[in-house]
């Protein structure tokens, strides 16, 4: 079970090259867009499993924690960086970080809370977030936020998001199975067992969900310079379900169920646009039918709690 | 008395907006000693036994382990401070296999580093094997060892209370308190466990609490007993004693009334 296994990595690091060739070489751009907004996807979804799906707690504030991630990177590169796309790596990080203090100071009051409640206040927070964005002319309010520098071709943007893809995964599934994990996991099936056998539960999940916000701030930056615009409006409550259901999805409680189900939720729609249409929008009922038969023929998930590896 | 005191429990009060759950209670267990806590449906057993555990705080009183002051203490830190309990209706993590369960407790007792964890350093693997080699050792003790990588939720009911006093020792406590152990067992299954708990507080050197129903058990292997009634301590003594004790026949069977004078 150990991913940094020398051939494993090995393998993925070839076919991450392979990958990246091909589309380089050989499909158009669009092909390209998407391929790099599956690997954002995929944080967003990794970030929000980790919360939800090794802890058990319920977050719908993904959105929120990357609205920052994004607006922070966006502004640090335009005001102190001239708009040089490589800083982005640095005001990515700083973006990651502004996101994890944020998440401190939600986790703080907030663990005191168990279930439901939670995701009220992320929900809440999200909210909070998108109103303060909507509000603030200097990043355009609602009219939105143009002119984010993005990466000067496919084959950069590539690299750098699929290396972040691969922090992220890294990181999340070497805690998942950790001792860290372990505790989580027993917090998730029964907090007051966890408590009695010495897991300080509260100190936990804030770790937990320090974890999560670093990683959806992460992912919002580099949704920023990828799409090289954004408003407040794109990072709303359907957002953060959209990364729930990504989550749920692959399997609550499994990585790389998170990044399969991204991969396919990423390349569904698209797919499906293809379809005749026949005046109406065909896409719109066959995707929810399909998430729907999903839920009564496999509750779990895709993967479960397994990993594919 | 000579005897080296490991829990001291002193004044205890405890209210439930106008209720007195727990009345002054005064107790304590020696060391190395098995004491037997008893007392009719709603008399406070629980509610002293969340107030040992760190679950809820007295209104007045102490309690404590050895010399240390526990009562402010959350449940996590009076399991560090040596106190590991089970619980009446089980509460295994049943989607944890049976040495991942045993592991998690170890677990607690030992610093295994983020940064190792993180990168999974060779260190780490290592360590963490060694401990999982414990757990393993520790459950062949009691002879799960064959179930290691069973999801404990799969375990049959009789193991799975067994697994939950092994993952209890796994905390390396001094003292250990059984919750209702015998909840639920027939009488073969409470033979069982009656010998289960003198085997574990001998070979582990433990003092142990017990809180039961179940009389015939707590009589027969209980060295003192300590009965509540209505959140008040009534009697405090050998297994013989309390049987005769009038307040006890009272709290259990009802006062006894001339019908003609």
């Amino acid at each position: 079970m150990n991913f940094l296994a020398k051939n494993k990595l090995l393998f993925f690091a070839i076919s991450f090259v392979v990958i990246g060739a091909i589309c380089n070489f050989a499909l158009n751009s669009y092909i390209q867009a998407l391929v790099v907004s599956f690997m954002i996807n995929a944080i967003m979804a990794l970030s929000l499993n980790f919360i939800t799906g090794v802890a058990n707690q319920f977050s719908l504030g993904q959105a929120g924690f990357m609205a920052l991630g994004a607006y922070t990177s966006a502004v640090l590169t335009k005001v102190y960086f001239a708009d040089q796309w490589y800083f982005i790596p640095l005001t990515a990080f700083a973006g990651a970080l502004v996101s994890t203090v944020a998440g401190y100071l939600v986790a703080l009051p907030s663990f005191k809370l168990r279930g439901d409640y939670l995701a009220i206040v992320t929900m809440g927070f999200a909210e909070i977030v998108r109103v303060l964005f909507l509000n603030w002319d200097f990043v355009g309010g609602p009219r939105g936020y143009n002119g984010v520098v993005k990466w000067p071709d496919f084959l950069v943007s590539y690299g750098f998001t699929g290396a972040a893809l691969f922090l992220t995964f890294i990181v999340l599934y070497h805690l998942k199975i950790s001792w860290f994990g372990r505790n989580l996991w027993a917090l998730n099936e029964d907090e007051i067992a966890a408590e009695v056998m010495g897991t300080p539960i509260a100190k936990n999940k804030r770790f937990a969900f320090l974890f999560s916000s670093f990683f959806a701030g992460l992912g919002g930056a580099l949704y920023g310079h990828h799409l090289g615009y954004f408003s407040p409006a794109s990072f709303g409550f359907l957002m953060s379900v959209q990364i729930l259901i990504f989550a749920v999805l692959g399997g609550l409680g499994s990585m790389s169920g998170s990044v399969l189900s991204a991969g396919i939720l990423t390349a569904l729609p698209e797919i499906l646009r293809s379809l005749p249409t026949g005046g109406i929008d065909i896409r719109m009922i066959v995707f929810p039918i399909l998430l729907i038969l999903l839920m009564i023929l496999r509750p779990q998930g895709l993967l479960g709690r397994k990993e594919l590896f | 008395m000579g005897n080296s005191r490991m829990l001291s429990v002193d004044n205890l009060n405890l209210s439930f907006g106008g209720i007195k759950a727990v009345d002054q209670v005064t107790f304590h267990i020696n060391e190395h000693e098995l004491l037997g806590l008893i007392g009719p449906n709603g008399a406070g057993k629980t509610t002293v036994f969340n107030m040992i555990s760190g679950f809820y705080k007295a209104d007045s009183g102490t309690i404590k382990l050895r010399d240390e002051v526990i009562n402010e203490l959350s449940p996590d830190e009076v399991n560090k401070a040596g106190i590991a309990r089970t619980f009446q209706n089980i509460r295994l993590f049943g989607q944890l296999t049976v040495v991942e369960n045993v592991l998690l407790a170890m677990q607690q007792t030992e610093t295994l580093g983020w940064k190792e964890s993180l990168l999974r350093t060779k260190s780490y693997r290592e360590k963490e094997a060694t401990l999982k080699a414990h757990c393993i050792d520790l459950l062949k003790i009691f002879s799960l060892d064959h179930l290691a990588e069973e999801l404990a939720c799969n375990l049959p009911y009789g193991l799975q209370r067994k697994l939950e006093i092994v993952r209890a020792l796994a905390t390396k406590p001094k003292l250990l308190i059984l919750d209702e152990p015998a909840a639920g067992m027939n009488h073969q299954e409470t033979e069982d466990l009656k010998k289960l708990i003198h085997f574990v507080k001998q070979k582990f050197n433990l003092t142990v609490l017990l809180i039961e129903h179940d009389m015939k058990l707590i009589m027969s292997i209980c060295e003192r007993i300590v009965v509540l009634n209505r959140g008040v301590k009534i009697a405090d003594g050998t297994p013989a004693e309390v049987k005769a004790n009038q307040n006890v026949i009272e709290a259990y069977l009802g006062k006894r009334t001339q019908l003609h004078g």
